[in-house]
């Protein structure tokens, strides 16, 4: 276990170009022919099994790696994230009942305004200390509900009904019980999302974050402008909220104030802690057997946020760097480049 | 005479009830070493506060390269060109000692976000020319071989040459130096002074703070004594060390004393 | 609108008062532990929801009211709530030194940051909360009335009802209690020292294990208290009542300047007034928005409180 990172790691570093790239397509497949094992001994007894890995699996492991940009990139503790998926998930409710545009139009909208309540969060939230960071956000992720939960707009207690699904896309439909095409989708999101995040990390704004986490007066003391890239850390983050945000709301085609408890925020934290905060595969991991497990095993089902309270308690006091730690490099940034 | 790069004119810094600086001038010149020195807690680390805007100062004015500091961000203040050490070493642990150096060599770069996702054989170029310049400073400070060894796992010595390779990455025109040779044998502290020299031979301004009497007096064109938070000679090494009021500041005034 | 306001300012004046007193006592909760350790106690919301709980179980399980039972009166009156308000505080203060022992301890041995700890906290008050959802069955539960709330005054218009009475006057003999303790007595005047300074107070060979231990546990009492109180003014609770309270008094700390006991008393105060002045023009379903605004408010324009250390503060 303890070396499962340095292994992996190791092996990615000895492959060539065209080793990594298959590497890569194996990976890549075996994950997307998850939705044909559902006859295995993975099957959930809990909930349907393909519907288990869109919701929770897919959706957690998404928000996971949103949420590890703000908490393990740069070492911001936010505890709001749910809200960012809520105002994701009302955009494509309003807009998707209300106007003509489809899921795929609302997507960047719905990012967008994710983004902007990121800014608009941050600007305030971001100048104090982690403590207060943590407990400004956790009240913004209650007032997002509290919100939702009063405006007739937003439907109050009842949400907003009858969300239309996604459109057809390259000749594939989106059904309502289409789990695998969700799933599908969801994975070319994930990717992307993975792609932004190690492409941001490898250069200057990884550093810059890295160096705030570490020690955010030295960093401003060295120029880093610290405020502008914890923004930036934070409204990334909640683009990849958003992005969650509207999709689930395609899927469920009903949301309601209920989706969207402060329990949903510590959820996510509690993936990325446990798989290892700022190692993005052990953030996947994390929200791979945090989602998993409850409908897999009944017992954890029913009480799910107790063993998630327990898995903070324990990770953090018996192994704070999670179950893939965060890259401890030996080597510099990027081997090849230094010859 | 060459002119000045920084100037403190009638700096003051409280903090509450204690007056940390009080009344503080003098400048430092182009190219020069200054050192400044005092007993402890006599408001040394404060001048660099101040200077750094870690604190904002209570009164007085300072002014680098013509124009004044106040209100400037902190991070501004560096790119315009003062970059420090820390007194306590302050680096960041879980890098390497050459990713400590290009972070801070990131100062003067664009944030590099829109860059990094999408301009990539761009910043790929960038990227090699930041990390060639940020080995070259761990060699100038002599330690180049660790340069993938993460900071928090380098010996002391190295850190706090680590340090001033750090600051130098945020390309200071004023080098602020806190007790770098805090902890050395005094072989060691033979071979900073001679970095020291080497770093002003370079084109760099430094500010010098250090306890070690015989190095201050050995690299520094000329020296400030601070007592109590002020101010009590601003001289040649070889006439601060004859001045009585700093002899009686760093022995203590027999009178007081009984 | 005004005119309904001016015509209730006393009556909604007395219940922000009391609920005001509660805040305080929560708030004391925080800020202690705040001034020892320089970190935000996550879990004291949960250690007061347990003292709710804690004192629902003296009125209805030991001394067996029903909604029906008639109330008491005379001594057997004053028993069960002396009764209840102790049971509730040593609940609250053993369990508030369990969650040092569980979330803190051994991270503050390890040195590790912030974030740790934090989280590790923010996890036991998961674990409380779920662990009474479970064993509630997710239902809230109400406290049979052991007392006749009647008034017992009358201030212009308001009547001076009994339960509020109660509230404040033992709220504030508590807290006197409290400042004596900090001020007078051995342990707390250590706790002093390790707040103000916690390198020199382990110099000065201060035990500080020993003294972030009392400091939950003082903290843990007033809190617990504070849950009697709760429960005596609106007689009922639920698992996760925590949460709203909680954010509320950490309000109130930080409106006085968090580590700091004289703030705690003025912003409880204050909290619990505009709180309660709030909801009537906006309704209560507003109130924990109101508690936010005022938060972001004061961190972001006095983040020192009235009394308190600056929060943004940089070491260097
Ligand atoms: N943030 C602060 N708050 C209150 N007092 C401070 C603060 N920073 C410095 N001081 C006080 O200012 C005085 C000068 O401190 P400073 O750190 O500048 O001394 P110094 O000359 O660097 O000493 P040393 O040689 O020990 O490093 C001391 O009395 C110190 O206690
Ligand atoms: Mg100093």
């Amino acid at each position: 276990m303890i070396n499962l990172r340095d292994k992996g790691a190791e092996i990615w570093e000895n492959q060539g170009r065209v080793g990594r790239v298959v590497l890569a397509l194996c990976g890549v497949t075996v994950v997307a022919s998850l939705p044909f094992l559902g006859g295995t001994i993975l099957n959930t007894p809990i909930a349907d099994y393909e519907s288990v890995l869109v919701y929770p699996i897919a959706m957690f492991v998404l928000m996971a790696i949103g949420l590890n940009i703000v908490i393990g990139k740069s070492g911001l503790l936010d505890l709001g994230y749910v809200a960012f998926f809520a105002i994701g998930a009302y955009t494509m409710g309003l807009l998707g009942t209300k106007t003509g545009l489809n899921t795929w139009e609302i997507l960047p909208i719905g990012i967008a305004m994710a983004m902007f309540s990121g800014i608009i969060l941050g600007i305030p939230a971001l100048k104090l200390r982690g403590d207060y960071l943590a407990i400004i956000t956790l009240g913004f992720g209650e007032i997002v509900r509290i919100v939702a939960l009063n405006l007739g707009a937003l439907g109050r207690s009842e949400g907003i009904l009858n969300i239309p699904t996604p459109p057809a896309i390259f000749g594939i439909e989106y059904t309502f019980d289409s789990h695998r095409i969700y799933y599908w989708t969801l994975l070319v999101l994930i990717l992307l999302a993975i792609w932004m995040v190690r492409r941001l990390s490898a250069r200057r704004a990884g550093r810059a974050w890295e160096s705030i986490r570490q020690d955010e007066d030295a960093a401003e003391l060295l120029g880093v402008p610290t405020f502008r890239y914890k923004i930036w850390a934070f409204v990334l983050g909640a683009s990849v909220g958003g992005a969650a945000g509207v999709f689930y709301a395609s899927k469920t085609l009903f949301i309601a104030p209920d989706n969207f408890t402060l329990q949903i925020s510590i959820l996510i934290l509690a993936c990325v802690v446990f798989g290892g905060m700022g190692n993005i595969w052990g953030v996947i991991l994390g929200a791979v057997i945090l989602g998993y497990l409850p409908d897999r095993i009944r017992f954890i089902s029913d009480a799910r946020l107790l063993v998630f309270g327990l898995v903070l308690v324990i990770m953090m006091n018996l192994r704070p760097d999670g179950l893939l730690p965060r890259k401890k490099r030996e080597k510099t940034i990027d081997k090849k480049d230094a010859t | 005479m060459s002119s000045s790069l920084i100037q403190l004119k009638n700096v003051s810094m409280k903090f509450g009830g204690v007056t940390a600086l009080s009344d503080v001038s003098f400048d430092v010149k182009e190219k020069e070493i200054l050192g400044l020195i005092g007993p402890n807690g006599a408001g040394k680390t404060t001048v660099f506060n101040v200077i750094t805007g870690v604190y904002q100062i209570t009164s007085g004015e300072i002014i680098f390269e013509g124009k004044s500091l106040s209100g400037i961000k902190r991070y501004e203040i560096t790119r315009r060109g003062v970059a420090r050490t820390f007194q306590s070493i302050r680096l960041w642990g879980d890098m390497t000692a050459l990713e400590n150096v290009i972070t801070a060599t990131d100062t003067h770069k664009k944030s590099g976000l829109v860059l990094g996702l999408f301009g990539f054989p761009v910043s790929r170029r960038e990227e090699k020319r930041d990390k060639a310049r940020a080995q070259e400073l761990l060699d100038f400070v002599g330690i180049g071989e660790y340069s993938d060894r993460l900071a928090k796992n380098l010996p002391y010595g190295v850190q706090r040459r680590l340090e001033i390779a750090r600051a130098m990455g945020a390309e200071p025109k004023l080098l602020l130096l806190d007790e770098p040779a805090a902890g050395f044998n005094p072989a060691e502290k033979v071979d900073l002074a001679a970095t020291i020299r080497k770093i002003r031979d370079a084109g760099y301004t430094v500010l010098l703070i250090e306890h070690d009497m015989s190095l201050v007096m050995k690299v520094s064109d000329r020296v400030v004594v601070l007592d109590f938070g002020q101010k009590i000679a601003d001289d040649s090494p070889g006439k601060v060390q004859d001045d009585p009021r700093v002899i009686e500041a760093y022995l203590g005034v027999p009178e007081n004393a009984s | 609108m005004i005119g309904s306001f001016l015509d209730q300012f006393w009556s909604l004046t007395f219940g922000g008062l009391s609920l005001g007193f509660i805040y305080i006592l929560i708030a004391l909760g925080y800020t202690m532990v705040y001034g020892v350790l320089r970190m935000i106690n996550f879990a004291n919301s949960e250690i007061f929801m347990v003292g709710t709980f804690a004192t629902i179980i003296i009125i209805r399980d030991v001394f067996k009211f029903t909604q029906t039972s008639e109330y008491a009166t005379g001594f057997r009156l004053w028993l069960i709530l002396a009764t209840a308000l102790i049971f509730a505080m040593m609940v609250s203060g053993t369990l508030s030194m369990i969650v040092e022992i569980v979330a803190y301890r051994r991270l503050r041995r390890m040195n590790s940051g912030v974030l740790a700890p934090l989280i590790s906290a923010i996890g036991v008050s998961m674990v409380l909360a779920e662990s009474v959802r479970i064993l509630t069955d997710s239902r809230p539960v109400a406290s049979p009335r052991a007392m006749e709330k009647r008034f017992i005054g009358q201030f212009f218009d308001a009547g001076i009802r009994i339960d509020n009475t109660i509230i404040v006057i033992s709220a504030l003999v508590l807290f006197g209690i409290l400042m004596s303790f900090v001020n007078k007595t051995r342990m707390g005047k250590a706790i002093r020292a390790v707040s103000m300074n916690p390198n020199a107070a382990r110099l000065m060979g201060i035990n500080i294990d020993g003294v972030v231990s009392a400091t939950f546990l003082v903290g843990g009492l007033m809190t617990g208290a504070a849950g009697f109180f709760y429960v005596l003014k609106y007689e009922n609770t639920a698992s996760n009542i925590g949460f709203e309270l909680g954010i509320a008094a950490f309000t109130a700390a930080i409106l006085g300047g968090i580590g700091n006991i004289k703030g705690a008393f003025f912003g409880g105060l204050a909290l619990g007034l505009l709180e309660t002045y709030a909801s009537f023009f906006l309704g209560t379903q507003w109130k924990a928005v109101t508690v936010f605004i005022v938060l972001v408010l004061v961190l972001y324009t006095r983040p020192n409180g009235l009394f308190g250390e600056a929060l943004t503060q940089t070491r260097a």
